[in-house]
């Protein structure tokens, strides 16, 4: 039998060929990096230093951004608050982490469901039932407290630094529980078994031996803790104001006010990049130190620690947790969403499905938004998806010269607060000659860059977890590498991709920092939509539309854990 | 009312406006464009909605409202201007500044409605360039929650409002966000000078954004008075909440808040036609349904809204809005710290 | 005509010489393995045929016309070769069927000649009742019978094969190495097979070319090698054996606790230090002084291990100051202690460098 062969081509004209053809997409490739990445990051530093008028040198605009004292005491605010948010946070995680990860207490699944909940729960979201429940006067807690002990006046002021920082922390905790798991579920027994049979107790091991091994990835928990919450705006936007304190993030909004002052926007961005960068850093060294098993140790068996009747106490602290944090905020989003006014209370005739028809049906934008929404999501996702799989691919099989290059553009966003890159993408995409102003391409794109990071960590793990040999089995046999793409490696990553894809469509669908700079009145989005309820203190309207936007996750959350397991959110590749 | 019989004056003496368009034309054209955005800060967002559904169901052409603060629309217009787009066809503002200064920059394109002779004569011919025209009016008044404050016990004036008793009871919005807060601030500035919002800080006032989320604060039994709304207000109450409201004896602040259509829109003839129908008798009727003053005076006020002519109304001019309210925008940050 | 012609390749990483002059022709349906332990550049050279790696310096001909040089290289896809991977690389997610047909199908063979191909391959293999299962079904012995009909399927200018047998167990390999080698006598494909395992390279190859530290230690047929070695290397290599470090004293070499005539051993007439390989079943073990030719030393037994087939002795001779290791049959039974005679072939004797 004989094989119709294709002749052999000349090696000459082959290499020209291919030659060209690796450079192209090299260069294609950093192009789009660069426009995406580095252009606005570029943009923001120059417009800091121009003069709006002139368009000159300037330093004019550092002046104006911390001329006053009262911005620089949003920056103050900003830092404080950060710092308040991620102690609280890791007062709810770390317990909960190492009891979920280590322990016998009962409902160990239920927690992490319930962690889940919060995490895919918008903080702005959680701010709005905040203001429900802790309201100073009409809050549910205060309005109970008042009821049990005849006072004047209940203890909750959500209004209040204190209130800021406690809901943050709150939906804020899941990175902390996120890494602080991952690092536990990799200290085996056997290394706390070797302590023990030196003589250590359980109390003893744990102090020097589980902790000191799993402290790098808390800490680094910490510090994402920390950086989100100085660089959110829904949540202070709903609070910080009528607490009547600024931060970073609703002073930036204000220079985007009456009148537009970019170039200060811009200048009053540094501060808050340059300490998220640094941040970032240490985070970086100190999860890469050597001899921590938290980053690439193997696991050896794991028993649980029996905690006896603690266990009981420990699963209550867990329940408080989850009451904090879902329980009653839902109760009482619920309750709002379906009330005629959410003031009134409970009784049967203040239930009504008005806020639903009026979302839905009578608002001329509030619908579109949650569709705008999920089409800006579902393109940024999957744009993000071939972008960081290409690149991945071309870093991992090392096609190209400086590979490295494209893998650390990706990862570069990561240090980028949403609003100082929505700020960086307004100033270098607004305005012509690319003229983006309020048009869905300027989201999808800014959405793109928010979310490479994620992209990027993911397809790259999933390109390492291919054998190589997969595809040169097919190149050997005349097929071509993109044959090999087609054909071999996209069925394969199938199932990863599809988990990239959700760890980005899902908060991407609800990112707010960002899109505030950057909506225009056609492109609204759901989470815009809902801070501008929030504006006029539309509670119940707002409710209903951010239970939809929960509801219609819920799909989407099962696809994810059908296709990759139950905690396919809350592993650390995807934060 | 004096200011304002004025202006009437000045309406019957103006020369017959340019660009009077037949209706039946603009209709045509307007079907043609199908639809038209609108930045609006006039009403509440239910009101806003349901005067560009009416549009809608009259003409078959789609509105897109985007219903959001004063300062917040025309932030959001001055950056479509920046950037060169005209995405704003009508612009609604309840802060009379933004007229002045767009109209001065030649931001506006001249259209004066066919219908406005048959507004109420106040209301009439508000800008003599023909450039905006009043399409809202409003009150900001002294109100409160009904259940937790009796009506005697209730702020008569303003500076009632500085009374210690009402220590963490009062709620207002954001000059930085609202115009009818803005206006109502330089209102107070000018009444009682500045010493009044550093009084009132001591008291603790809940600040929202927009002027009517007091309604909220109010209805929630979050705070007790307020310096609210008259329409949202009522509107509210109006639907069993337990609100009321007082005009104060030193004069409820009217405003009186413009609209008019973006030079360069992309949809000028629909613009035309909903600027003839801000002053239809169905649009008047929608706003009395949201309890705010209907221009027409075919259409009734509002059920329990005392006629305008009963109330001592003060306003600041024009040209004071459009200078003062920027300034107490940044006083009053700084008093209240954002 | 050649069929495949390596001329001086080499390949550097850095500073590091992967491979290093290496020269070879295949004659068409020639079965060549490269043998070398791990790092010994072998992979590498696979690699650079397959076209996956350029080489450095020299040049890759196949049928006389070039294919890879330091400047250009022609892509694997183009070179009808085909090649088995040390993992196999069965595609997960194509089926066994699949699997086979796939080079069938880049080549635009109709549906049909596919079936009737694959089917036929999978016959040879013994795979034909598994066709529709998908790999994680399959035991690693019929992975690797999938990689060889996958490999074969498309009758490759040239088979390559990297390490295919390494990660099966010891008696699948033993028999997967003669059903390679039945393979090969079957469809005469020109063939290079990489391994560490000697005994492996044996069974299967015309000519075994033995690689240490990316340079070529030597290139000859598998029983030549065994009974030639040209290098110590290579002696130490192939199967066990005894160096004897020896020096010339007038008409004789000197060892360690013997001496043999000069005139009767290979290369003794040469310069340089006398090195020279002694394989333990060239040597004979007596209690009697044996007669005849050969050289009769008298020794004792120092150890011994049995190891089922054979007795494995060390034995010293006297006044000697290391043993030698000897073969025997299973029942030629020595007490450790024991005075023996050890009897050596002097032509048993290769010198090596």
């Amino acid at each position: 039998m004989t094989v119709a062969a294709p002749a052999l081509a000349t090696p000459e004209t082959r290499r020209a060929i291919s030659f060209d053809s690796t450079w192209l997409i090299w260069i294609a490739i950093i192009a789009v990096l660069l426009f995406l990445v580095v252009s606005p990051f570029i943009y923001l530093v120059v417009t800091s230093f121009t003069a709006e008028k002139t368009g000159g040198f300037t330093f004019a605009n550092y002046l104006a951004a911390y001329g006053r004292a009262r911005y620089v005491d949003a920056l103050l605010n900003s830092l404080k608050l950060g710092a308040a948010a991620a102690a609280l946070a890791g007062v709810f995680a770390i317990p909960l982490a190492w009891a979920v990860a280590r322990t016998d207490m009962p409902g160990r699944g239920l927690t992490r469901m319930l962690v889940l909940m919060t995490f895919i729960t918008p903080p702005y979201t959680g701010a709005v039932a905040w203001i429900l429940l802790a309201g100073p006067n009409a809050g549910w807690l205060n309005r109970f407290f008042m009821l049990v002990t005849g006072a004047e006046a209940g203890p909750f002021n959500i209004y209040s630094f204190s209130g800021l920082a406690l809901v943050i922390a709150l939906y804020s905790f899941p990175y902390i529980f996120i890494f602080t798991t991952a690092a536990l579920e990799l200290v085996s027994s056997e290394m706390e078994d070797a302590a023990n049979i030196l003589g250590a107790g359980a109390w003893r091991t744990m102090r020097r031996v589980t902790l000191p091994l799993a402290l790098p990835a808390i800490l680094g928990g910490l510090i994402i803790c920390f950086l989100e919450a100085i660089a959110l705006f829904g949540s202070p936007a709903m609070i910080a104001i009528p607490a009547r304190f600024n931060v970073v993030t609703t002073q930036l909004f204000q220079f985007f006010g009456n009148p537009v002052r970019v170039e200060v926007a811009a200048a009053y961005a540094m501060p808050l990049l340059g300490v998220t960068i640094l941040l970032i850093l240490i985070q970086r060294l100190m999860t890469r130190r050597k001899g921590f098993v938290a980053l690439t140790g193997k696991g050896g068996d794991r028993r649980a620690i029996r905690l006896g009747p603690w266990r009981w106490a420990m699963f209550g602290y867990a329940m408080l947790v989850a009451a904090l944090a879902v329980f009653l905020p839902y109760l009482f989003l619920i309750q709002a969403a379906f009330a005629k006014a959410w003031g009134r209370g409970f009784g049967l005739e203040n239930i009504s499905l008005r806020n639903f028809h009026f979302v839905l049906f009578e608002h001329a934008t509030a619908a579109k938004s949650v569709l705008n929404s999920f089409l800006y999501a579902g393109v940024s996702a999957t744009a993000v998806v071939i972008l960081t799989l290409g690149v991945a691919y071309i870093v991992t099989r090392r096609l190209v010269p400086f590979g490295g290059i494209l893998g650390f553009l990706c990862i570069a966003p990561f240090v980028i607060p949403g609003v100082v890159l929505a700020i960086g993408f307004y100033a270098a995409y607004a305005p012509p000659p690319l003229a983006l102003y309020g048009t869905a391409l300027i989201l999808i794109l800014a959405f793109t860059t928010r979310f490479l990071p994620i992209g990027y960590v993911n397809a790259s793990a999933a390109i390492r977890s291919l054998n190589p040999e997969m595809e040169e089995a097919v190149r050997v046999l005349g097929g071509s590498r993109l044959t090999a793409l087609r054909r071999v490696v996209a069925p394969l990553l199938k199932r990863s991709l599809l988990g990239a894809w959700l760890l980005i469509f899902i908060p991407a669908t609800r990112e707010l920092s960002a899109a505030i700079f950057l909506y225009g009145p056609n492109t609204k989005v759901a989470s815009v939509m809902i801070f501008d309820m929030s504006e006029e203190g539309n509670f119940e309207y707002l409710a209903a539309l951010a239970l939809i936007l929960q509801v219609l996750t819920l799909p989407l959350l099962w696809i994810g854990q059908k296709a990759l397991g139950r905690d396919f959110m809350l592993r650390r590749n995807a934060t | 009312m004096k200011g304002l019989a004025g202006l009437a004056i000045a309406a019957v003496l103006a020369f017959a406006p340019v660009a009077h368009a037949d209706i039946k034309a603009l209709e045509e054209g307007a079907k043609k464009e199908g639809e038209l955005t609108w930045y609006v800060a006039h009403y509440t967002s239910e009101g806003a909605e349901d005067l560009g559904r009416g549009f809608t169901e009259m003409y078959g052409v789609k509105v897109n409202v985007v219903r959001t603060t004063a300062q917040v629309a025309y932030q959001r217009l001055l950056q479509d201007l920046k950037n060169n787009q005209t995405i704003c066809d009508v612009f609604s503002s309840t802060d009379v500044g933004h007229y002045v200064r767009l109209a001065t920059e030649g931001r506006f394109e001249k259209y004066v409605p066919e219908t406005e002779n048959k507004i109420l004569p106040t209301f009439r011919n508000f800008d003599p360039a023909g450039f905006y025209h009043t399409t809202s009016a409003g009150l900001v008044v002294l109100t409160y929650n009904s259940t937790k404050v009796k009506a005697e016990e209730a702020p008569k004036k303003w500076q009632d409002l500085l009374d210690i008793k009402w220590k963490g009871k009062v709620s207002t919005g954001h000059p930085g966000f609202s115009g009818y807060v803005g206006t109502w601030v330089l209102t107070m500035k000018n009444l009682y000078g500045w010493s009044y919002f550093d009084n009132l800080e001591k008291n603790k006032p809940q600040i929202g954004r927009s002027i009517n989320d007091t309604v909220t604060a109010l209805n929630a039994g979050e705070r007790q008075v307020a310096a609210g709304a008259d329409g949202s207000t009522l509107f509210s109450a109006s639907r069993g909440n337990p609100l009321a409201v007082s005009y104060p004896t030193d004069g409820s602040v009217l405003i009186i808040a413009p609209s008019a259509i973006m030079k360069g829109t992309k949809h000028s003839n629909a613009a035309r036609l909903f600027m003839e129908y801000l002053y239809s008798i169905e649009a008047a009727k929608i706003n009395a349904k949201h309890f705010a003053i209907p221009l027409r005076p075919e259409v009734p006020s509002p059920p329990g809204a005392k006629p305008i002519s009963e109330i001592k109304t003060i306003r600041p001019t024009v040209a004071d809005i459009d200078k003062g309210i920027p300034e107490v925008i940044e006083q009053w940050r700084d008093t209240f710290g954002n | 005509m050649s069929k495949l012609v390596l001329k001086n390749v080499a390949r550097r990483y850095g500073t590091v010489e992967a491979v290093a002059d290496f020269s070879l022709e295949l004659v068409p349906g020639e079965f060549v393995s490269l043998l070398g332990p791990s790092g010994c550049g072998k992979t590498t050279t696979l690699r650079m045929i397959a076209g996956f790696v350029p080489p450095s310096t020299g040049t890759i001909a196949m049928d006389g016309q070039q294919i890879s040089s330091p400047s250009s290289v022609l892509p694997p896809e183009k070179r009808r070769m085909s090649m088995i991977f040390q993992s196999y690389a069965i595609w997960p997610n194509m089926t066994v069927g699949e699997n086979v047909g796939f080079g069938l199908q880049v080549r635009r063979l109709s549906r049909g000649e596919i079936d009737r191909k694959v089917d036929a391959i999978l016959d040879v293999v013994q795979m034909r009742n598994l066709k529709g299962r998908y790999p994680a079904e399959l035991s690693g012995g019929q992975q690797q019978r999938v990689a060889l009909a996958r490999a074969i399927v498309v009758e490759p200018e040239v088979l390559l094969l990297d390490e295919p047998l390494s990660n099966l167990d010891a008696n699948l390999r033993e028999e997967m190495r003669f059903e390679i080698r039945r393979l090969h006598d079957e469809f005469k494909i020109t063939t290079v097979y990489v391994t560490h395992d000697q005994s492996e390279a044996m069974v299967t190859s015309d000519r075994i070319v033995v690689m240490n530290k990316g340079r070529i230690e030597q290139i000859d047929a598998p029983h030549i090698l065994y009974a030639r070695p040209k290098s110590r290397f290579v002696a130490g290599f192939i199967g066990r054996t005894n160096f004897l470090e020896g020096s010339r004293q007038g008409s004789e070499v000197r060892f360690d606790g013997f001496s043999a005539a000069a005139s009767g051993l290979e290369g003794a007439n040469g310069t340089g230090g006398l090195l020279y390989s002694l394989r333990p079943q060239a040597i004979g073990l007596a209690t009697q002084k044996p007669n005849g030719g050969h050289l009769a030393v008298e020794a004792e037994i120092a150890g011994r291990s049995y190891l089922g087939e054979y007795w494995d002795y060390q034995v010293k001779p006297l006044g000697a100051a290391k043993p030698l290791r000897v073969s025997t049959g299973p029942n030629a039974v020595f007490e450790i202690g024991s005075r023996v005679w050890l009897e050596i072939d002097p032509s048993a004797m290769v010198r090596v460098e």
